[in-house]
């Protein structure tokens, strides 16, 4: 096919906060000129720009990605911005290798940023109109519903208790204590789950994650100019994404095909043939604590139904056989969306480096994975890392 | 009833009305906090000035858009500048008409590579011409709140 082998060079993030005093554009600053001091580049040096961001109604400013484009260092630049709602962040690193691998260019700043506490009472109000405005709206839905009706739909499915996936939102928000940038880390246990105030049952308030202001960064280079930028490149090896039908009617709810067809194609590329024994280090988008599970799945990085059963042995944990979300993920260092598709990427990036800190998953792990998922809860979005 | 027939009465369709209910909040920012707070308590305009591009930014940024520098002096760059360009309002926005033509500007402040957007006051619409100088017309200290507002407009000088 032509495709020019490309890899991460550099990465940076902000804190992921609740209410930020800087603007979008001066976060988005902050983590892409983290990311260029950490492999040594300036502005200057870059090609492109791919910049991501969710929907405008967060940062309450219409045409953010224009807004954001000087504070993301478009200023006289071919910049684009890629959007598929919660998946945008690991998206805008897929968009950032196709301009490099394309050829089109050798050196792309990824910058991703999210300003969610300008809207208010809460962000979610930004989701009613989402559904669709005859059949659906009228009944009032809000974001929180379909997650508990996919939640239910899996334990059900399954024979999962919400004991089970509990589990997921200790082990996250714990494993965020270690993380520099994290909004809630904390120790908490199964129980303060389970206790926790309901929303919408089986959805208690410790199951979600919650809502931020934060922006990460990437600085992806073709072959030839990363050998000569770091020695440690990390390969973006393999890269998928996939929608499924926008009716939640006719989607299986249970089970992510969408995410299934998106880590096969990105498998392929890089060809990963047995993800359950090749990946070594993952960080599954864990907006919800089930969604950590369901995405394990999605992903073949475990059978269906048998995420639970892996986390309870703790199999997922950062010392595990297979460490899942070690950075804490979005239960633990926070979800300002875009942004937190790229600190999944981040992550993967600094365990491959071994640079993680006290984040470092033991045995040097060679191959590892980040995912995100959004648009109307259905679409998938995975790279596959390599060093 | 649909596009292949001619809709006279959209009454006639099965219809909804809703709306999108969002609110804001927005921060001013690192850079605007000083901005504002200069405004208010000291009736200046204060921008940020990039030694190695030579550029100076008003409003003030943290960076330089062009190179990347971080920017944290801010320097006063005084109240005046000049009208870049300019239009003359008749009409609101509902298509009313203006008592008064309102004057909008492009201010761009003496000294910097930047400037405001504002109105102009104490001129008739007839005289105001692009390359005038003017300059920032503050609210009274105890009516500034930190706001764009806190001036009021910019005037001939
Ligand atoms: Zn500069």
């Amino acid at each position: 096919m032509g495709k020019r082998r490309v890899a991460i060079v550099g990465a940076g993030m902000t804190k992921f906060v609740r209410r930020a005093q800087e603007t979008g554009k001066e976060l988005a600053y902050e983590a892409a000129k983290m990311a260029l001091d950490s492999c040594e580049l300036t502005l200057k040096d870059v090609d492109c720009v791919s910049l991501g961001t969710a929907p405008d109604a967060f940062d309450g400013v219409h045409m953010k990605g224009e807004y954001l484009s000087d504070g993301a260092g478009g200023w006289r630049k071919p910049i684009m911005r890629p959007y598929v709602g919660g998946g945008t962040g690991v998206f805008t690193a897929i968009h950032g290798w196709l301009q490099v691998t394309s050829g089109l260019f050798d050196i792309c700043l990824v910058v991703a940023e999210e300003k969610m506490s300008s809207c208010y009472p809460h962000p979610a109000g930004a989701f009613l109109t989402i559904f669709d405005h005859t059949t659906e709206q009228p009944l009032k839905p809000n974001l929180i519903w379909i997650f508990a009706l996919e939640m239910r739909r899996y334990m059900e499915t399954y024979g999962i208790s919400h004991r089970d996936i509990a589990l997921v939102s200790v082990k996250n928000k714990k494993n965020a204590m270690d993380h520099p940038c994290a909004q809630i880390p904390q120790e908490i246990t199964v129980d303060d789950v389970l206790n926790s105030e309901v929303l919408a049952d089986p959805v208690h308030l410790l199951d979600i994650s919650p809502t931020s202001d934060g922006a990460a960064a990437l600085v992806l280079a073709s072959e030839h100019i990363a050998k000569k930028i770091t020695d440690k490149p990390v390969w973006l090896d393999g890269v998928g994404w996939n929608i499924d039908t926008a009716y939640w009617a006719t989607r299986d709810l249970c089970y992510p095909r969408y995410v299934e067809k998106a880590a096969r194609m990105a498998y392929e590329m890089a060809g990963i043939k047995e993800p359950h024994k090749e990946i070594q280090v993952a960080e599954p988008y864990d907006p919800f604590d089930y969604k950590e599970l369901h995405h394990m799945e999605g992903l073949l990085l475990c059978g269906k139904g048998e995420a639970p059963r892996l986390t309870a042995e703790g199999v997922t944990a950062r010392d595990g056989n297979l460490p899942i979300c070690p950075s804490g993920g979005l239960l633990g260092v926070g979800n300002p969306i875009a942004a937190s598709g790229v600190m999944k990427i981040c992550e993967i990036f600094w365990q491959l480096r071994e640079e993680a800190g006290k984040r470092q998953v033991p045995g040097k792990p060679k191959v590892g994975l980040a995912q995100a998922w959004g648009d109307l809860m259905q679409v998938g979005t995975v790279v596959v890392m390599r060093r | 009833m649909g596009i292949t027939e001619k809709i006279n009465r959209n009454i006639d369709i099965t219809s909804w009305k809703g709306k999108i209910p969002v609110n804001y909040i927005y921060t001013a920012g690192i850079a605007g906090e000083k901005f504002f707070r200069e405004i208010k308590d000291n009736a200046k305009i204060v921008g940020t000035k990039c030694e190695k591009c030579e550029v100076t930014y008003v409003p003030p940024k943290i960076y330089c858009e062009r190179c990347f520098a971080r920017l944290e002096n801010y320097i006063d760059v005084g109240t005046k500048g000049t009208i870049h360009t300019f239009t003359i309002l008749h009409e609101n926005l509902d298509g009313t008409k203006k008592e008064e033509p309102t004057i909008i500007a492009v201010v761009k402040i003496d000294g910097t590579d930047g400037g405001l957007i504002h109105w102009l006051g104490e001129i008739d619409p007839k005289d105001v011409k692009i390359g005038m100088h003017i300059k920032a017309v503050f609210k009274s200290k105890e009516k500034r709140e930190g706001s764009i507002l806190d001036i009021k407009y910019f005037k001939p000088i």
